[in-house]
């Protein structure tokens, strides 16, 4: 009987959590440690953001779901890795603090054979003076961070209806973010809710972020075609902005926030400032705070993660220039190289480099959007990674493990733009690889056949429609394994 | 760095077809299923690696 320790619940592990059961719950034991006592459904927060969904829409206790799964379940959070035991556990284990409120200050050694890693980011608001809910700006990262928001919102477009007009300032607040997407969704709701309200010429609507162009979205932007034309995410994104009227600011690095400012400066090394009354601004991400020890009692934290935080897998982390990197970079099997027990799946693998090529201001700023792997490539990782474990507990040691490269893998990506059965819209974009593999695709790097945008009504009804397959696939509800990622 | 805003200013404007387009029920239905199509066919190939 072998021991499955995944850490956190979000879609990679709980994803991972459910085929586990499915895969291996007969004969093996799989554990679950998460902070949260609640399952997520973050694409959602958008909507909840700009009032249109109730927090308790997105999100449902983890607890019933494992009950009912036989998976065990701890809520708590994971402090360090052990991979080869200590002086006294032969076992490899992790420490954990417990979050559940009835076992607070308790703490506990979790054994395990093999590890999932899927622990996602830090929220790092530390990372720019002011930035996040304790600071001057919103957020839509958590449940309750986009009720924040959406009260935020609220007042806002009560002033405007009284007659004083607002800056609305909507992006990422640091150079190095990444989840330009959710931010452009943001926008464009808040643009529809404005309309909405009837208050849509009193605001200023102002998209700010790290991209060097509209429409990279931190993958380095798309080519589609489009009637007979190749024609660009930049020039499509554009095209929106100027329908709805949003203003843009590109290649910038939001170094501070204080009370209606946000000193930035851009890619060019100018600084300045905006003004604002309302703000989201999404904070930048890094690795949880989990550290790793030998049997010695040694750190290797530095071993096992990147300076980022994030786990090191089986990808090439050498650093090569821009003009070097390559599809092969990025890595596939999300094995641990030192410990290929150990897998990290999802936001909690370390990306080899960007997607978006990196560019410092000539003030040194880096201004880089970080790789997106949120959403369906982390479903897809979270379940390859249980694959692989099946295998090796099944066949033995020498299986080969299951791949699943982000330059081999597709995305579909649904944006939001503003809610309603009749009068919504999204933009709705499928792009083959995420990785852009220039050997394979000469000219722009992807699939012209796979990679597509467009925007419609139709677009609100598949991003709603994931809304409540995905929960009821979370919810592991009848035939949910039917469900892909 | 181009000015952000140029760009936007001289971005394609759609027209009201268009607009009445991404909002036509029937159009929109037919949309949802072509796209429908090729998101599975996005899983299919994401989900198949050799």
């Amino acid at each position: 009987m072998a021991r499955v320790l995944i850490l956190g619940a979000g879609i990679a592990g709980h994803t991972a959590a459910l085929h586990a059961k499915r895969l291996l719950g007969k004969k093996n034991e799989i554990i679950v440690v998460a902070p949260n006592s609640n399952y997520n459904w973050i694409p959602s927060n958008i909507w909840v953001g700009v009032g249109k969904m109730y927090k308790e829409q997105v999100i449902f206790p983890l607890a019933p779901i494992y009950k009912r799964k036989k998976i065990e379940f701890h809520q708590g959070l994971a402090k360090s890795i052990y991979p080869e035991g200590d002086s006294k556990t032969a076992s490899p284990f992790v420490e954990i603090a417990y979050t559940d409120p009835n076992r607070s200050n308790e703490f506990a050694r979790i054994k395990y054979d093999y590890l999932v890693n899927a622990t996602g980011p830090k929220l790092n608001f530390a990372a720019t003076q002011g930035l996040g809910p304790e600071g001057h700006t919103v957020s839509v990262c958590t449940a309750g961070h986009a009720v924040e928001a959406a009260a935020s919102l609220k007042d806002a477009i009560s002033l405007m209806k009284l007659g004083k007009n607002q800056t609305l300032a909507i992006g990422v607040g640091h150079g190095t973010c990444t989840c330009e997407g959710a931010a452009f969704e943001y926008t464009f709701n808040v643009d529809h809710e404005l309309r909405m309200a009837g208050v849509r010429d009193m605001a200023d609507l102002v998209y700010i972020t790290n991209e060097y162009e509209l429409g990279d979205f931190g993958v380095g932007g798309m080519v589609f075609t489009q009637r007979g034309f190749q024609t660009t995410s930049k020039l499509w994104t554009e095209s929106l902005f100027r329908e709805r009227g949003v203003r843009a600011i590109l290649g910038a690095h939001v170094e501070k926030v204080e009370t209606g400012k946000i000193f930035y400066e851009q890619v060019d090394g100018n600084k300045n400032v905006l003004e604002f009354d309302f703000a989201m601004l999404l904070p930048p991400f890094r690795g949880v705070d989990l550290a790793a020890f030998n049997k010695s009692g040694e750190d290797i934290s530095s071993q096992i993660f990147a300076p980022s935080g994030f786990m090191k897998v089986d990808a090439d982390y050498s650093g090569k220039p821009y003009e070097d990197w390559k599809a092969e970079d990025w890595p596939s099997t999300y094995r641990n190289p030192t410990y290929p027990n150990m897998f990290a799946v999802g936001i909690a693998f370390a990306p080899p480099h960007q997607i978006s090529k990196p560019r410092k201001s000539p003030n040194g700023t880096v201004i880089a959007p970080s790789p997106p792997r949120t959403g369906m490539p982390s479903g897809i990782m979270g379940k390859l990674s249980i694959l692989t474990i099946a295998d090796l507990i099944n066949k033995g040691s020498d299986a080969k493990a299951h791949s699943a490269s982000m330059a081999k893998m597709g995305a579909a990506c649904v944006a939001s733009s503003g809610s309603g059965l009749t009068k919504g819209s999204a933009a709705a974009m499928t792009m083959f690889p995420i990785v852009p593999d220039f050997q394979k695709y000469p000219n722009t790097g992807r699939s012209l056949k796979d990679t597509y945008g467009e925007i419609g009504l139709s677009g609100h009804w598949i991003k709603l429609l994931l809304h409540y397959l995905f929960i009821y696939k979370a919810k592991a509800r009848p035939g949910w394994a039917f469900i892909p990622e | 760095m181009e000015n952000p805003q140029d760009a936007i200013a001289h971005a394609p404007l759609p027209t009201a077809k268009t607009l009445r387009f991404r909002r036509n029920i029937p159009v929109q239905i037919w949309r949802f299923v072509a796209i429908n199509i090729k998101m599975l066919n996005m899983i299919r190939k994401g989900h198949n690696q050799k």
